[in-house]
């Protein structure tokens, strides 16, 4: 990220993703063209990855959240990228990750109850190249919107 | 917490708005075959329901100078849950935090510049006298972030 605008344009979207490039030319005191440039620069460069809308996990009947941590199995037929992307497909997989430490891959799933949490392991499971499954149940009252939307 | 009646119109809005956020009314309108005021009106009811808490960007931290991404799941005497998880969310670089059950009683995700500031950061957290143990993972690549994998369905068929 380079100018104190890309900022701006940053902090005005990571707040309201709808606000229009009129309103933030209003606020920073651009003209809209500027806005859409920098915007379209930052969106090209990756520093911004897409947009999304934050949903209440609860209130479309998800209990909690599921931490699985996965060793992957040292055989050349298959890698971490493979199962990374069989994962990512997977309904209820939200975060995915390679790791480096204690296992090879974290993901995060949203689980209805405990039959769902089982049922997700087992999926997880019975991926090719998976060597073993380590999970936790998050019971807190998570903060959505940290600093980077993650989960 | 009781799950909320929506529809397919609902599930469209919401399907396209994982996706991207900044999809057009009218776009979402015409995939549903209904007016733009009609899906305005249905956003502000999933909002008024709760369902839609915000919209956001989804950012690479690497590209704002945060380097490192891991995560630390910390083993802490049992009484000092709460205790631990207070201290946690004062310290910079800790973006998320959450009780978990299993074999480690915190998860928390965390950004740093550099891995010397993360190393600084563990130490930080082990140095509390109520931790026992703290296990690193540092995230390697491009995370993944899929919200368009929540399920949206099984709510339509409970209402029909």
């Amino acid at each position: 990220m380079s100018t104190p605008l890309d900022k701006e344009i940053v902090d005005h979207l990571t707040e309201n993703a709808r606000t229009s490039f009129r309103q933030i030319a209003k606020k920073t005191d651009k003209s809209t063209d500027t806005i859409i440039n920098h915007y379209t620069n930052l969106t090209e460069n990756g520093d911004i990855r897409g947009s999304t809308v934050v949903v209440d996990r609860e209130k479309i009947g998800y209990e909690g959240i599921a931490a699985f941590e996965i060793d992957v199995t040292s055989n050349t037929d298959t890698n971490s990228d493979q199962i990374l992307e069989t994962l990512i497909k997977m309904p209820n997989i939200i975060v995915a990750t390679k790791t480096v430490g204690e296992h090879d891959i974290l993901v995060l799933a949203v689980i209805h109850d405990l039959k769902h949490y089982q049922e997700i392991s087992v999926d997880i499971s019975h991926i090719k190249g998976v060597k073993n499954l380590a999970s936790n149940i998050w019971s807190g009252n998570e903060k959505i919107m940290p600093k980077y939307f993650i989960i | 917490m009781a799950r909320q009646k929506i529809d397919t119109v609902d599930i469209t809005i919401l399907r396209n708005l994982q996706r991207d956020a900044r999809t057009k009314y009218t776009d979402i309108a015409n995939e549903c075959n209904v007016s733009v005021d009609t899906i305005i009106k249905r956003y502000r009811k999933l909002q008024k329901q709760g369902i839609i808490t915000n919209t956001t960007l989804l950012l690479d931290p690497r590209r704002f100078g945060d380097e490192v991404i891991a995560n630390f799941s910390i083993d802490v005497e049992p009484q000092s849950i709460q205790e631990v998880l207070t201290y946690l969310d004062k310290q910079p670089g800790i973006i998320f935090t959450t009780h978990s059950l299993g074999e480690y009683d915190i998860f928390t995700i965390a950004t740093a510049r550099n891995m010397n500031e993360m190393n600084n950061l563990k130490e930080t957290i082990q140095s509390h006298t109520m931790v026992r143990e703290v296990k690193t993972s540092i995230w390697v690549d491009q995370f993944l972030l899929c919200p368009q994998n929540f399920e949206l369905e099984p709510l339509l068929e409970e209402t029909q």
